[in-house]
């Protein structure tokens, strides 16, 4: 069995402050994981760990057997994050061009015209997405996690923003990407989300309060906070 | 030669994309305009400061005097830049990323070291082509009373002030990519210009006297004083090839906070410049105040703004305190140095008061900050701010002390302690004033139009913008240059006492003028708009009379 993530006593702290407890976690290669807690329960921090974007405190993460932020974990992962981010002077369709090939993508424009139109977002790719409002900026960085080949999708809080065209939309996108055989770890505080994945991961606290299936557990119940 | 990383190649063809969009969106016409108001004041300023350094050779035991202790001063400022370059780097720096580079380029398989190198060549080059600038204009100025000539000065300065620079540079990539935690670089940073300051205190070997030395170059030249050239850019060097071990962490909070702190700049925006420095330095306010105030049972408006206020300020991190006594005591030397004959430290001081104005004045800045808050109390916002000025002048206090103990440092005379201890506090208040002006004026304005200056011609536009900029400085200024009536009476022979008595007057009388600005800006705004609305009205009620 191929491993897509795993922690080894990954921690961090901020100050005094524990923001999430040293944690050893394995997710297999194709498995499909939600991720939920309440606010501040450590789930950015979790993911922007595993994405390299933080420095853990104690223990490391691994990218399909690579050091999380190393060319390979890279090359490997793909990262949405709940705060989309462009470049100011780039229009859409050349944010996809540019994310497609500097991942090795040769033959991006079908995959991007897909995408476009998946998202409703074909009549902008010719604008600007920093002059987006939220919700089509969400769309246009979910373009961007799609465009490039994962074998690992992290992905913090996808359905801020979007309207249910953009969410059903997204789950359309994220179903295509776990049949082509992709792990996805999706942090969520929409619950109804829950019963579509096989693994449900409950922090609370900076602690791992559930690894389970989610039938077997009250997801109300978890993200209350202590 | 081909690029055959097509990861790098793709980035290649972004930054020659972007640079092209950012060539086409240039307003030719706006740069120029920039460029000119910049070579306009710049150009004034430099030679305004030039001018006011007397022509004509200094005595020969003034030369020997400054050659022997300059060395070491000079190299109390690279040991700063080392400082500052150490806990830069520990904090993230030197190179500021765009967000998005940060998440498409730094996420993507791309070498890391290959897709920094660029940006951190920029900032290198950028800084060490500041710091030559800055150290051929010194040198200029420093060639104008010292042997040798104008030109070797010039050169030797800017040699000096970009080996400073190549220092600050190479030290931040070093601290960067070495993940020096932020304690050890101050750490390290302190143990060398505390060292550094012993050499100009007891005259011993100091670790940066030879880079200070590279300053005099102008005038005689030691072989030695290169090896800090070398040392220089061989942290750069090594910095540079160190960069695929940066964290993205700190340089993702850093890009973001650079990107707004550009903003702000370019809006002249002092307040947010400050906010977004205290956040790129990682400094936040103490969970646990230095002293919890006691519960009171008055319950006056006075008294809870004055509480509000000292809630605020005991609650200065120990870094801002640290900031804050180095800038008073950075006045009480410059003030010293306005006595000792150098005018243009009055406005050395002036600025240094502004910023201390800007730090301490805290609690009024969270007020203009909350201006839905301050908008629903059930009192005028002018007699608010007012209010807000008490606790903070009151803290000013030790920070006067401060002054004055180094002023009279740098007189070294005991004579100095009087004048300096009756004019320390005043000068404090009367040039922190400026700084009260522009955390006022920054409040939004329910008085003014959004239209106001949409027809003010761009000539216009500059000047106001510049006048803006400067006032507040100005009023740091006139509430600091009373020193000069010490110095007047030093050399007159008259009571310096006396003397420090009338300037304590002038600096009292420009840090009240402010204080009754602060109260009766908004009614004097709302008179003068009334005034104009009305001379609005009878001018279109005189040409709708003659047409018809």
């Amino acid at each position: 069995m191929t491993i897509a993530f795993s922690t080894h006593g990954l921690g961090k702290d901020y100050g005094d402050r524990p923001a999430l407890v040293p944690l050893d976690l394995e997710v297999p290669l194709g498995q499909h994981v939600a991720l939920v807690g309440h606010n501040g329960s450590g789930k950015t921090t979790l993911l922007r760990m595993a994405a390299g974007l933080l420095d853990p405190t104690a223990g490391e993460a691994r990218i399909v057997g690579h050091k999380s932020g190393t060319r390979e974990a890279r090359q490997s992962l793909s990262w949405l994050s709940d705060t989309p981010t462009f470049y100011d002077d780039l229009s859409l369709w050349e944010h996809l061009e540019f994310v497609a090939r500097v991942h090795g993508v040769e033959d991006w424009e079908p995959r991007a015209e897909h995408l476009l139109g998946a998202l409703h977002l074909s009549d902008r790719r010719d604008d600007i997405p920093t002059t987006f409002s939220r919700g089509l900026r969400q769309k246009a960085a979910i373009s961007l996690a799609m465009i490039r080949p994962f074998q690992l999708m992290l992905v913090d809080e996808p359905f801020v923003g979007l309207d249910q065209s953009g969410k059903e939309a997204l789950l359309t996108l994220l179903d295509e990407a776990a049949a082509g055989g992709a792990t996805l770890i999706v942090a969520t505080h929409e619950l109804a989300f829950v019963s579509r994945v096989q693994r449900l991961l409950a922090l609370r606290d900076g602690e791992l309060v559930y690894d389970g299936a989610p039938a077997d557990v009250d997801v109300h119940a978890l993200v209350l906070p202590s | 030669m081909a690029e055959t990383d097509p990861a790098y190649r793709a980035l290649r063809d972004l930054r020659r994309k972007r640079q092209l969009h950012r060539l086409g969106n240039i307003e030719w016409f706006d740069a120029a305009y920039r460029v000119y108001l910049l070579g306009f004041f710049g150009g004034g300023t430099i030679l305004w400061i030039s001018s006011s350094v007397k022509d004509g050779t200094v005595a020969a035991s003034t030369s020997a005097s400054f050659a022997s202790h300059a060395p070491a001063v000079l190299g109390l400022i690279a040991a700063m830049a080392l400082l500052a370059g150490l806990r830069g780097g520990s904090q993230g720096g030197p190179i500021a990323l765009e967000a998005a580079d940060v998440v498409h380029v730094m996420l993507a398989p791309v070498d890391r070291r290959r897709a920094l190198l660029r940006p951190a060549v920029q900032r290198a080059r950028g800084a060490v082509f500041a710091g030559a600038t800055a150290g051929a204009i010194v040198g200029q100025l420093a060639g104008r009373r010292l042997p040798g000539s104008l030109l070797a000065w010039a050169a030797g300065g800017a040699l000096y002030g970009g080996t400073v620079a190549a220092m600050w540079a190479g030290a931040a990539l070093l601290a960067h990519t070495m993940r020096l935690p932020r304690w050890a670089a101050t750490s390290a940073g302190l143990a060398v210009f505390c060292w550094q300051a012993a050499a100009i205190t007891w005259h011993v070997p100091g670790p940066a006297t030879t880079t200070g030395s590279l300053g005099l170059w102008g005038w005689r030249q030691h072989p030695i004083d290169l090896l800090p050239v070398a040392v220089g850019l061989i942290a750069v060097i090594v910095g540079l090839t160190q960069l695929s071990r940066i964290s993205l962490e700190a340089l993702a909070r850093r890009s973001a906070l650079v990107a707004q702190l550009r903003f702000a700049v370019t809006m002249q925006d002092l307040r947010t410049v400050i906010l977004l420095r205290r956040q790129l330095n990682q400094e936040s306010t103490r969970r646990h105040p230095w002293h919890r105030l006691g519960p009171t049972r008055t319950r006056t408006f006075t008294r809870s703004v004055w509480r509000r206020g000292w809630h605020g300020l005991l609650r200065f991190p120990a870094t801002r305190i640290v900031r804050l006594a180095a800038l008073a005591a950075g006045i009480g030397v410059l003030q010293a140095a306005a006595v000792r004959g150098t005018t243009p430290a009055v406005l050395g001081s002036a600025l240094l008061a502004f910023v201390l104005g800007l730090e301490v004045f805290e609690p009024l800045s969270q007020e203009v900050d909350q201006p839905d808050y301050t908008d629903g109390l059930p009192v005028a916002r002018g007699e608010l701010m007012v209010r807000h000025l008490a606790a903070p002048s009151v803290a000013l206090i030790p920070f006067a002390v401060i002054a004055a103990a180094a002023a009279v440092l740098a007189m070294g005379t005991t004579e100095a302690i009087i004048p300096a201890a009756i004019l320390a506090l005043p000068t404090l208040l009367g040039g922190a004033a400026g700084g009260v002006i522009s955390i006022v004026r920054d409040a939004p304005d329910p008085f003014s139009s959004s239209n106001q200056q949409a027809f003010i011609p761009p000539e216009m536009a500059g000047f106001t913008t510049t006048l803006r900029l400067l006032w507040p400085i100005v009023i740091s200024a006139l509430g600091t240059c009373t020193v000069l009536i010490v110095r007047l009476a030093v050399r007159h022979g008259d009571s310096t006492i006396g003397a420090a008595v009338r300037g304590t007057v002038g600096s009292l009388l420009v840090a009240g003028l402010v204080a009754y600005w602060t109260k009766v800006r908004d009614p004097i705004r709302i008179r003068i708009r009334a005034f104009m609305d009305e001379g609005r009205a009878q001018t279109s009620a005189q040409r709708s009379r003659s047409s018809s």
